[in-house]
């Protein structure tokens, strides 16, 4: 079972990834703060991260940055309700990019996607 | 001693009263002279050959005061002639002043730098001015410290003096009247015609050998005459101007070197005098002043012509600014409140589809988190409608394909054309230039416009064009299968306004608004026939925004 970690700053949209990717077949944990998220990341192993770009006072983009930087390996998807971001050079290292919705069709559908050629990177032994 | 009574007088004289025809001085009116005796021996009789017979007769008859009035007579008639030349040297003068006052209040009244040097070049060679034939006149460039030839005036040929003069003659005009006819036909003409001589009117101001450069040292004017044939500067530059004698004119103003004229009889060869450069001198004052003033009031305008576009590109930015601030404030307050709202709105939403799933269809509450699910989606749409509205305002604009513009909108809309069973032609233009523009927002825009054209209806049929069109390449839509009414065109473009074929919302409204914001007009015409035609005019250069 792949492992993702969700991190948001709001606890009900924290609750609701977690109940929905749950029900897709993920072990999810979540994280509301970087700090949170930086520990989780430092005790446990993921295979994806959902990172929501706007925490509070703090930036997600900086999060992936972190990410990309120590474990590269993990593939990362930028959630957020600016579509504006996706033209931001800093939020192109994320491997997708979701617009947030009540619909949680696009972000299962990129979660899938993203994992699947991840896998595929292992097997080419990338 | 008593005269000889009986001397036979010739000239009337001796009488008080004459009639008509008995003085051969005395004509038509005269009259009154033939009445007053003493009037018509002062006038008349001393310059009469009858009385000089007469004082001979006077002298041959012995009479002692005779050789004392001979004397008498011949000193009345020299101070009479000298008075007469006085006279007439006055009348000169008079005429002289006149028109000096003339050009001076003409001058004094213009600030018009071309109207000065005509009224100038004109007084020096028109009959009613000072009459010379030709006139050239160098202002200074103390930029770059050189006098150089700017204007010129008068005939290069005899056939030509012959019709300019008859020209002027029959004219009957004023020394003002010829100037501004000057101003106005001739002055562009006649700076073409010396083109030749004022091309090589140059001279540093600080060559003091050259004669023009010392008159404006010495600041008086200099004629040189028999100078064709030296081997000297004066001989060069007498035979650039193809004649012999020529006067040298400095114009100065407050001891600021303004400019030079030089004057010549190039046509008729008549000496240059004294005489004519003392008045051509009183002349220059005035309109070395004139010059001066003109120049200096050109460039005060040149520099009141910059501080106003100056002012005009400041209060244009200042008014830039405030509308990119309001811009920047409603972008702010937009992402803002989308941001506020697109989280909750989500929550409701996604637990709404997650008890949706887990409620059978047969629970009769399963309408009323459909309910919520729907209503939550179309939200979210509007709300991704504002945010892209609020990207709207600031544009990125590069050089793209024009019909890769309108195929990737095509792509895009595939699957509802599709599903509607709709026909979309596109006719791409061949060779287009590519088109300046924000391919986001372009494609946006043309897809909304499609997707507004396809909404509710079956099996219609759209046409897709793409032609250049001077500096633009023309994108034109045109939609056969529907009819739009005048209120309906006007909703169409008003934002959140609702049709009743068009659907509702911000779509096209949105779309004029991003078109505008790149300077792209959009023009929607639906002729009550039927029928609507988008047309989009990109265009194929960058733009000054204005």
């Amino acid at each position: 079972m792949n492992k993702l970690l969700v991190v948001d700053d709001e606890a009900n949209i924290r609750l609701l990834y977690s109940e929905e990717l749950a029900d897709e077949g993920y072990v999810v944990e979540t994280a509301a703060t970087i700090a949170e998220a930086t520990e989780k990341l430092g005790q446990q192993n993921f295979d994806l991260a959902v990172l929501d770009i706007k925490l509070k006072n703090e930036s997600g983009i900086e999060l992936l940055q972190k990410i990309v930087k120590e474990r590269h390996d993990m593939p990362v998807i930028l959630c957020s309700a600016f579509s504006c971001y996706k033209d931001d050079f800093s939020a192109w290292l994320a491997d997708s990019y979701v617009v947030k919705s009540g619909d949680l069709t696009e972000l299962k559908e990129e979660i899938k996607r993203v994992l699947s050629k991840k896998a595929q990177r292992h097997a080419a032994g990338m | 001693m008593e005269i000889n009574r009986s001397i036979e007088w010739e000239c009337c004289w001796d009488r008080d009263d004459i009639v008509m025809g008995y003085c051969p001085n005395i004509s038509e009116g005269d009259e009154d002279l033939l009445v007053s005796r003493s009037r018509r021996i002062l006038e008349k009789c001393c310059e009469c050959d009858n009385f000089k017979r007469d004082i001979v007769r006077f002298r041959d008859s012995g009479h002692p005061l005779a050789p004392v009035f001979s004397i008498l007579h011949a000193d009345y008639r020299r101070q009479k002639s000298q008075i007469q030349s006085l006279a007439s040297f006055l009348d000169t003068k008079t005429l002289e002043v006149r028109f000096l006052h003339e050009l001076g209040s003409v001058l004094q009244s213009s600030v018009d730098l071309d109207e000065v040097l005509s009224i100038a070049l004109t007084a020096i060679t028109a009959g009613k001015g000072f009459g010379m034939n030709r006139a050239f006149l160098l202002l200074a460039d103390k930029e770059r410290h050189i006098l150089r030839g700017h204007l010129a005036i008068g005939p290069r040929s005899a056939e030509e003096a012959g019709r300019t003069w008859q020209e002027i003659e029959s004219g009957d005009q004023d020394l003002q009247g010829l100037s501004q006819a000057f101003r106005r036909d001739k002055l562009n003409a006649e700076r073409d015609k010396f083109h030749d001589i004022l091309e090589r009117l140059s001279i540093p101001l600080d060559n003091e050998e050259h004669i023009v450069i010392q008159a404006l040292k010495e600041q008086r004017p200099l004629l040189i005459t028999d100078a064709l044939y030296r081997q000297d500067q004066d001989g060069e530059f007498a035979r650039m101007l193809g004649v012999d004698s020529f006067l040298v004119l400095p114009l100065i103003a407050r001891n600021r070197r303004v400019g030079v004229i030089i004057t010549d009889n190039f046509i008729t060869h008549r000496p240059i005098n004294e005489q004519d450069m003392k008045s051509i001198e009183n002349f220059s004052f005035p309109v070395a002043f004139a010059i001066e003033r003109a120049s200096l009031y050109e460039r005060v305008q040149e520099e009141v012509d910059k501080l106003k576009q100056a002012n005009h590109r400041l209060q244009e930015q200042q008014e830039q600014l405030v509308r990119m601030e309001k811009m920047a404030l409603v972008g702010r307050i937009t992402s803002s409140i989308a941001h506020s709202i697109r989280n909750p709105l989500m929550v409701i939403g996604g637990f709404a589809r997650s008890i949706m799933k887990s409620t059978p269809a047969t629970d009769p509450k399963r309408s009323f988190i459909e309910s919520i699910v729907t209503e939550a989606h179309q939200l979210e749409q509007v709300l991704g409608e504002i945010l892209t509205y609020s990207d709207a305002l600031f544009p990125t604009c590069d050089f793209w394909d024009p019909n890769q513009l309108v195929e990737t909108s095509l792509r895009d809309i595939q699957e509802r054309v599709i599903a509607q069973d709709y026909t979309c032609h596109f006719h791409a233009g061949d060779r287009l230039p590519p088109v300046y523009i924000d391919f986001k927002q372009t494609t946006y825009c043309i897809r909304n416009i499609l997707l507004s054209t396809i909404d509710g209806l079956q099996n219609g049929f759209i046409t897709i064009s793409t032609k250049p069109e001077g500096d633009y390449v023309v994108v034109r839509i045109v939609d056969r299968d529907r009819t739009l009414s005048e209120d309906e065109l006007e909703a169409l473009l008003t934002p959140f306004t609702e049709t009743r074929e068009m659907g509702s919302g911000l779509n096209m409204a949105l779309s004029r608004s991003m078109l505008d914001k790149q300077n792209i007009p959009l023009v929607v015409v639906a002729p009550p026939e039927g029928g609507v035609t988008y047309t989009i005019k990109l265009p194929t250069c960058k733009e000054e925004k204005t």
